[in-house]
């Protein structure tokens, strides 16, 4: 029986589907059976960032609707066997075409076959974000070093709290070596206290983010690039292993020795 | 019958005592009332105070008894005070004598509510909003909103382990914690605020409370 993890946020753009894909993926490297499902209806593109995009035939609104059954509609990334498949949303249907239970179902049957499960949020707080929550065991809460990334990533954490899943943990993505230094920007310190929840880990904001997810390449396939690094630390904590937290290099030493690092499965 | 005095006057070193008769009709407790209050005799009394003894007085009576005692322009009444009070003000007192305990974060969007006081342990996160009738203490930080007395109980106060509130209220009283603001400080560890003498909000170091708010203490005896 797998896991299903949700990946949300709160506000937009701050790396939900960026985290999924590269997460899955670096799951996938580590030899576990993984499934992205996108529930971003009306705006997928995890396709995109995986570059599956031209093999989608089903999705997930015509598994619910009973259109098609579920192997049909999970695409399948050759470059990782038979490990890393996608069950991508709908484009054109509204997202209130899905209901909680029917998402519950869904990702239920999935467990089955899939040692992960990791479900795309959309952003907000409404229908998308309830039906992405509802087949979920855990929670990873993404925000970037922003006053109003972190203001929403409270809410959510509250929204959170009320489910039956374990407490949410942690990335915080998209952190910039030089505002560290220069102090324009909230240090992971303060961001994790503010949240009381435990920290996952880091991820640095790369260009080649950006640059690998337009190819269909996610970034963690590259073994050199700090991004990736951050992804694929982040993927063994999820796996159990305790992997100390990198170093952003900011002058400070001892800045992140201070950061007490918990994921125990 | 109009020869019982229904209105007695008591001199005490705290001004003028003004007792009422507790068996006679209201609309005579009036119309004596409004005598007395002409009474040349009263010049230079200022304040009064007035005992209703066993006589439930309304709302709408005490403004009617002020109004009539006030008329004359020379007297100005303290305090009504009576033996009794309904059953669901009495439930309301022991309510709020009560105190709620919220263990945990109060984050964004979220309100916790008591009809007593309030103890939080935990942090009241930005946008996240703790209301009280009676006071409200928290063990953590208090970066959110904070409404303490919200059924008006101007001795209600909020302390905190770290008061850096956004928005403080007391009563029907309320402040925005900006920048310019006096009275915010810079560390602002262990402190609390209640509603100064002068009707504004006021902020104060928490080991100042046992003096401002002597009445909060429910601790008996010595130690
Ligand atoms: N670590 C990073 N470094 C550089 N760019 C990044 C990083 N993480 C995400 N981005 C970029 O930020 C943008 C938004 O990312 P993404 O689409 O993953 O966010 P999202 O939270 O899924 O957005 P939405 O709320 O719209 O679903 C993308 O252009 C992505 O390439
Ligand atoms: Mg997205």
């Amino acid at each position: 029986m797998g896991e299903a993890i949700v990946i949300t946020s709160g506000k937009g753009g701050v790396g939900k589907t960026t985290s999924s894909a590269n997460l899955g993926t670096a799951l996938a490297l580590q030899g576990k059976k993984v499934c992205l499902v996108d529930t971003d209806i009306g705006l997928r593109n995890l396709d995109v960032i995986l570059g599956l995009e031209n093999r989608i035939i089903y999705d997930l609104v015509d598994v619910i609707e009973g259109r098609c059954r579920i192997q049909q509609a999970l695409v399948k990334d050759k470059r990782f066997e038979d490990r890393l498949f996608l069950l991508p949303a709908a484009q054109t249907t509204d997202k209130n075409a899905v209901t909680p239970e029917q998402m519950k179902d869904l990702i239920t049957e999935l467990k089955r076959d899939y040692d992960y499960i990791l479900i795309d949020c959309p952003a907000g707080i409404e229908q998308g974000y309830k039906n992405a929550v509802a087949g979920a065991d855990r929670a990873i809460v993404v925000t970037t070093p922003e006053i109003s990334a972190v203001r929403d990533a409270d809410r959510i954490i509250g929204l959170l709290e009320q489910e039956d899943i374990e407490p949410p943990k942690l990335i915080i993505n998209r952190i910039r070596r030089n505002l560290i230094n220069s102090g324009d920007t909230l240090d992971v310190n303060d961001i994790t206290s503010h949240l009381s929840i435990d920290l996952l880990g880091i991820v640095l904001d790369d260009e080649n983010v950006i640059s690998s997810s337009n190819r269909g390449e996610p970034v963690v396939m590259d073994p050199n690039n700090p991004a990736a690094l951050g992804y694929r630390n982040i993927a063994r904590r999820i796996l159990g292993e305790s992997v100390p937290l990198m170093s952003v290099d900011t002058g400070k030493p001892g800045f992140f020795s201070k950061l007490k690092l918990l994921f125990t499965k | 019958m109009s020869k019982q005095q229904v209105v007695t006057i008591k001199g005490t070193k705290d001004g003028l005592i003004l007792r009422l008769d507790d068996q006679c009709a209201y609309s005579d407790l009036l119309e004596e009332l409004g005598k007395k209050a002409q009474d040349p005799g009263l010049e230079g009394a200022v304040e009064v105070q007035i005992h209703t003894g066993s006589r439930y007085c309304s709302d709408q009576a005490a403004k009617e008894i002020i109004q009539i005692v006030q008329s004359a322009g020379h007297l100005r009444v303290s305090k009504i005070q009576s033996d009794v009070i309904t059953m669901e003000e009495c439930n309301q007192r022991v309510q709020e004598r009560q105190s709620e305990t919220y263990i945990g974060i109060v984050r964004s969007g979220q309100e916790v509510r008591a009809k007593g006081d309030l103890v939080v342990i935990g942090d009241v996160n930005p946008n996240g909003h703790v209301s009280a009738a009676g006071s409200i203490y928290i063990l953590g930080r208090l970066k959110g909103k904070a409404h303490a007395g919200n059924a008006g109980n101007r001795e209600a106060v909020i302390a905190a382990s770290w008061l850096e509130a956004t928005h403080l209220m007391i009563a029907d009283q309320m402040e925005t914690m900006t920048d310019e603001l006096a009275i915010l400080s810079e560390h602002p560890e262990m402190e609390c605020a209640y509603l100064h003498t002068n009707g504004v909000i006021a902020i104060d170091r928490l080991q100042d409370l046992r003096l401002l708010r002597p009445g909060l203490s429910t601790f008996k005896g010595g130690c």
